[in-house]
């Protein structure tokens, strides 16, 4: 996260994370598309010519607020090939906060259990602790046949801390949503950790809201925070925001 | 990592710094792109940096603003005019328009991009079509300057429509914004090429490093050993030479007359410890090989009297085995360079290698004959110029005993190794000779390699090669 006082902006970045073609750029492209011309930059694609990443796609956002404040939302994704780790490395630098979107194929199951480890190392080399990052994971690619059942992944969801979605980006469905999930869990991090809400007189909800709204969403906060599935963390439950 | 701020990768520069307009987009093909403009719409255009300073120009001063310049109250006004442009801000709105004492417009647009101001585009001055009378603001300025003057001035002005003009520099200010966005892609795309090839360097060394470390401590590991080997083998010789030494005394009777019973355990005694001995001082030469601590007495050595020497003294034992053993060595042959004992050594070790493992009525033959080795350049480019060839000699041990299979032909040369452990005990020996045989080869540069004797048997190939002497 950057800071300027003096302009009033908050830079924030968040990391959309996970294996090969499990569909993180397609996520960006679904966010972009919801986007209101008003709030999202082109998005920046960085890619080969066989449409894999190359380097990063990355997603400019920015949200202003009544008192000033300008939020810009930097959203980048990773290449998923294993040869990228490199690069990998150093997009994930100086994330704020991760999105993991995994690949709901039961053939899939490994290799997204092996891109996780990618993450925790690569945090790891960059100094930080997955264990305290912000961190949203989302199982993409619901509507294929031979995926993991909701059933199967609501069980192991309940177990685990972090707030699980269901999405299928080509279509958009779940992208919104596990954006304002990770942009709420973000918030929660950063604000406990700078003290942003009193340093900026800001409105957390408010903001989050009207991200939410400029995204497209018609719903409330707390019925958006609500369609994830697990997710132990206080911060996320709807009251925590009320 | 530890980079300076200079490196930082190209994902932090994309979070919150946007490179500024001159380092995205070319200046002189700006001036190109701005002059192009003002040619097809004749509307003054400057391009402004961040900073205020002129980017490119297309832009004359009109005449009627060089007649307001002779008047003192003129030039005010314009001075006025042109801080008033310049300092004007368009705001979140990024375009504003500004009339000026003439009557004249200019509009005022701003260059934004990732929500920062880079820049400002100025059109103008220009006035709408139609109006012809030079407004008060212009003719009160100073009675001085002639009205009919500045109404024929005013007619000269750039005309168009202040909504056809706005329209015209939106345009462009899309146009420039696509040019920052590739320029922006690009740079970014560069940078990240740069941290990803830095970062994977960073990272290959690291590994480097490691495997570096590794392999200094195998390679101390080793030398320790050798140190070892040496120390053991010196101090074990000691007193095997007192044994040896006196259990030959006792046999000779020196010490008394011993009956056959005894006499045959002293001789067992004596052997065992001549076979010992032997053992040592492999592992002696070995280890002295290893450590490069054995040196070479190196001159013009003629390889066919040492092989003849060595045939000699072994042909006590070939017949005992009822084993041939001849040698061949016809022509005439150069000299090798060469430590003429060692060479010995080299040859009397294959020779009872080849008279051990060849069976009674077999034939043990020792071939010499000229050769040459190649040094073979470093890659396939000039080969032509860059391959010598060495003149060498070939010494070759046929034995017609149980040869050698294929994948073993590399690791017999392994000390220690003999191809099925139940042999060394048939075939005695120590499991040093063969590996004495390739360092001491080595060591002279030459070659030695296995090949397949028809019908049976192994051939033991040795290259020498010849001092300075190249072929044609």
């Amino acid at each position: 996260m950057q800071i300027d006082f003096g302009a009033r902006e908050l830079t924030i970045k968040l990391v959309y994370y996970g294996p090969a073609l499990s569909g993180k750029t397609t996520n960006l492209q679904a966010l972009h598309r919801a986007a209101d011309p008003s709030a999202a930059g082109r998005l920046m694609t960085l890619e080969t010519r066989d449409d894999r990443t190359l380097f990063f796609d990355l997603l400019p956002l920015t949200f202003r607020d009544k008192m000033g404040l300008s939020v810009r939302l930097k959203v980048f994704t990773v290449p998923g090939q294993v040869i990228h780790a490199s690069t990998r490395r150093l997009v994930v630098q100086g994330a704020d906060g991760v999105a993991f979107i995994a690949d709901s194929q039961v053939a899939e199951t490994q290799g997204n259990a092996d891109s996780f480890m990618d993450l925790k190392e690569n945090l790891k080399a960059s100094g930080m602790q997955l264990s305290r990052m912000p961190l949203v994971i989302q199982f993409n690619k619901r509507d294929l046949p031979s995926v993991r059942s909701d059933d199967e992944i609501a069980t192991l969801a309940a177990q685990g801390r972090e707030p699980v979605y269901l999405a299928v980006a080509t279509q958009g469905e779940g992208v919104v949503e596990t954006f304002i999930g990770l942009l709420h869990l973000t918030w929660s991090g950063l604000d406990a950790e700078h003290d942003l809400t009193r340093k900026f007189g800001f409105d957390a909800r408010v903001f989050i809201e009207e991200v939410a709204s400029k995204l497209g969403s018609q719903r409330s906060l707390p019925e958006l925070l609500g369609t994830c599935v697990g997710g132990a963390l206080d911060v996320l439950k709807p009251e925590a925001v009320r | 990592m530890t980079n300076a701020a200079t490196e930082r990768t190209a994902a932090e520069l994309a979070l919150g710094e946007t490179p500024s307009f001159e380092e995205l987009v070319d200046r002189a093909a700006l001036a190109e792109m701005v002059h192009s403009f003002f040619e097809l719409f004749r509307l003054p255009i400057r391009v402004f940096g961040e900073a205020g300073q002129i980017l490119a120009d297309a832009s004359e001063q009109p005449a009627l603003y060089a007649y307001l310049h002779t008047s003192g109250a003129g030039r005010r006004a314009l001075a006025d005019v042109v801080t008033r442009v310049k300092t004007l801000d368009p705001g979140r709105e990024s375009e504003a328009m500004f009339q000026c004492v003439t009557g004249a417009l200019y509009q005022i647009s701003s260059i934004t991009y990732d929500d920062r101001q880079l820049g400002r585009i100025i059109v103008g001055p220009y006035l709408p079509p139609g109006s012809g009378d030079p407004p008060e603001s212009l003719t009160a300025l100073d009675p001085k300057l002639d009205p009919a003057r500045l109404r024929e001035l005013l007619a000269e002005m750039p005309r168009g429509r202040p909504e056809t003009v706005t329209q015209i520099v939106r345009h462009l200010t899309k146009t420039l914004d696509l040019i920052l966005f590739s320029g922006h892609k690009a740079w970014l795309t560069s940078s990240m090429h740069l941290a990803s090839v830095r970062e994977s360097f960073r990272d290959l060394s690291d590994k480097n490093a490691k495997l570096q470390q590794a392999f200094d401590r195998l390679k101390e590991l080793d030398r320790l050993k050798s140190n070892f080997l040496a120390t053991v083998s010196h101090e074990l010789r000691t007193p095997l030479t007192s044994i040896i030494g006196y259990s030959e005394m006792l046999s000779e009777g020196i010490a008394g007359d011993l009956s056959p019973d005894q006499r045959e355990f002293v001789l067992t005694i004596h052997e065992k410890g001549e076979q010992l001995l032997e053992l040592i001082k492999g592992l002696l030469d070995l280890s002295k090989l290893e450590s490069g601590t054995m040196s070479l007495r190196k001159a013009d050595v003629d390889v066919v009297p040492v092989i003849r020497d060595v045939a000699q003294t072994l042909t006590p034992s070939a017949r005992k085995k009822n084993v041939e053993l001849q040698v061949h060595a016809d022509g005439v042959l150069p000299t090798v360079w060469g430590d003429a004992e060692r060479l010995r050594q080299v040859f009397l070790n294959l020779t009872e290698n080849a008279l051990k493992f060849t069976p009674d009525g077999g034939t043990v033959t020792l071939r010499v004959l000229p050769s040459y080795m190649e040094r073979p350049p470093d890659d396939d480019a000039g080969f032509v110029l860059m391959a010598t060839r060495r003149a060498a000699v070939e010494v070759r041990v046929e034995d017609t005993g149980i040869g050698i299979p294929e994948p073993e032909r590399n690791r017999v040369f392994d000390a220690f190794y003999q191809v099925d452990g139940s042999s060394t005990r048939e075939h005695g020996g120590t499991g040093l000779g063969l590996s004495i045989v390739r360092r001491l080869v080595d060591a002279h540069d030459g070659l030695v390699h296995i090949e397949e004797n028809a019908p049976r048997g192994a051939v033991f190939v040795v290259r020498l090669p010849c001092r300075r002497t190249t072929m044609a």
